[in-house]
């Protein structure tokens, strides 16, 4: 494919076939951090998001399987990886056959086109959610269920909230928000987001095992917390910084899909400004257009120029 | 010049198939993208692309001794651009509603890759009626990849064919069909199936 990274003339690290064993603990190592994540989402909005989460890992492994087998290669445990976050990006209430296209168009578009393992550019998981984002708005935007923890395990799908805002749009509204609520995952939203508490431990997990780069999470939530900042100054927001970065998905995402090692870049310098982009643009979108979360379109606006600051990077770093 | 023309079925097979002008030349895309989100519309602006590309190449074949090497172009656009413009008018007149709804494009025909490509790579070097039949099997091998690719997203980003409801009430519409975008996912898959079956036929 044209936009190969390994064709750009970098001695960069692909992760594909020749370290793949090496990649896969890694893999690993995510799928640990994420799995407290959905225990908690099983308790706070009921077995629907077991189901979700079965059905989008389900959909994406045959997927990779069918490639792979073509090809005659190994599957790589990131597909699970990938699985897991199509079922704990959604809301809850999402039809199945929605979860099953936004893996299904998400392990196909984002993955396997580009060549399977490695040479993706987008992280396959956001690709999914954007396509039915956009496809499907009323069941993306306008239903959420109400948090029910710890009883979520009697239900199958915690009530459904029709009348009350968002988080994000009570952020918009201007009103206040209960931080602790916000940081303890007592609120509504896509399954996995919501414990920010757990997020941020596994934030620390990931970047103890250095399994995630501390400065793409950093450089993320920080540029968005510093854009905010600028942004209250005209009086454009007026909610606060934290409250900014502990609604909607914007941790969950900086922890788990800026992180992707094979979507974002290699470089170390490039990775400051990797970050810098999603926060940015996510602040942007969220502030400026309908739709009430960026960070979404902030991590794929991201991938898209990672290869590029790669090698912005590495013909500075030549020169000197 | 070859000056044995090749056979008609053998003609179609190559302007529908090995030498598709959208899956293996990859001409034409843009009106691919624009005009393929209703049947209705695509089939009106596969009919222009085909009769244009035909008379076209019939045209310019017919005069192809006359024209100065060094103005050729000028000429090929001028002759297009004249059957471009009736079609147009044509249009205007007869279905209004189909004409704004394809706006600008079908003005755009005229810079339709495939009809240059033809004139430039066949009319000038053939006969009128093989031109003719070129140009028609080019406007058809199109037209063929168009509807596919309509007949994807109009059921999916609508629910209906040719506007007439076939998908169940439950059906929700996949918004992101009706826009461009999704005519890049669309045709690149068409792409892909018909890349494979050349590759395995051959």
């Amino acid at each position: 494919m044209f936009l190969n990274p390994s064709k750009l003339g970098l001695s960069r690290e692909v992760p594909s076939l020749k370290d793949f064993m090496l990649k896969q603990p890694m893999m690993r190592r995510v799928i640990i951090a994420l799995l407290p994540i959905l225990a908690f989402s099983i308790l706070n909005f009921g077995w629907k998001v077991l189901i979700n989460t079965l059905v989008s890992t389900g959909v994406c492994f045959f997927i990779e399987y069918v490639f792979e087998r073509m090809k005659k290669k190994k599957i790589s445990e990131a597909v699970f990886v990938t699985g897991l976050l199509v079922g704990l990006i959604l809301p809850p209430s999402t039809p199945l056959w929605i979860v099953a296209v936004a893996s299904g168009i998400g392990i196909f578009f984002g993955k396997e086109v580009f060549g399977g393992f490695g040479r993706n550019v987008f992280n396959p998981a956001m690709v999914g959610r954007a396509f039915v984002y956009v496809s499907f708005p009323l069941y993306l935007t306008a239903k959420w269920n109400l948090p029910v923890f710890p009883n979520g395990f009697k239900y199958w799908l915690s009530p459904e909230l029709t009348t009350g805002a968002t988080p994000l749009e009570v952020l918009k509204s201007g009103e206040l928000l209960k931080r602790l609520d916000l940081f303890f995952g007592n609120i509504s939203g896509s399954s996995g987001e919501t414990a920010k508490w757990l997020i941020v431990a596994a934030a620390f997990y990931l970047i103890l095992t250095k399994t995630a780069s501390w400065k793409i999470i950093l450089s993320t939530v920080g540029s968005m917390m510093g854009l905010t900042l600028i942004l209250q100054l005209p009086g454009i927001v007026n909610y606060n910084v934290f409250d900014a970065v502990l609604s909607g998905g914007v941790l969950f995402a900086a922890v788990f899909m800026a992180t992707d090692p094979i979507s974002a870049p290699r470089k170390e310098a490039a990775k400051w400004l990797y970050g810098l982009i999603i926060g940015v643009s996510a602040t942007i979108i969220r502030t400026f257009s309908l739709f009430s979360e960026g960070i979404m379109f902030g991590v794929l606006i991201g991938n898209t120029f990672a290869p590029l600051l790669d090698v912005m990077v590495s013909s500075r770093s030549g020169k000197k | 010049m070859n000056g044995k023309d090749e056979q008609i079925s053998a003609l179609f097979k190559r302007t529908l198939f090995f030498e598709n002008p959208v899956v293996i030349q990859i001409l034409g895309i843009c009106s691919a993208l624009a005009v393929t989100n209703r049947l209705i519309n695509t089939a009106i602006m596969a009919i222009g692309l085909t009769l244009v590309t035909a008379l076209s190449s019939l045209t310019i074949s017919a005069i192809r001794n006359l024209i100065p090497r060094r103005i050729r172009m000028m000429v090929q656009v001028l002759v297009i651009a004249s059957y471009v413009i009736v079609f147009d008018l044509i249009l205007k007149a007869y279905l209004p509603a189909i004409s704004a709804a394809l706006g600008p494009y079908v003005g755009l025909i005229i810079t339709n890759c495939i009809i240059m490509g033809r004139a430039e790579a066949y009319a000038q070097s053939h006969p009128p009626l093989s031109a003719f039949l070129d140009g028609l099997g080019s406007g058809l091998g199109y037209s063929m990849v168009l509807m596919i690719v309509a007949f994807v997203r109009e059921l999916l980003g609508f629910g209906t064919l040719f506007g007439v409801k076939v998908t169940p009430e439950s059906f929700v519409n996949w918004t992101i069909m009706i826009m461009a975008p999704s005519a890049f996912f669309v045709l690149s898959i068409v792409l892909w199936i018909f890349k494979s079956f050349r590759t395995g036929t051959k």
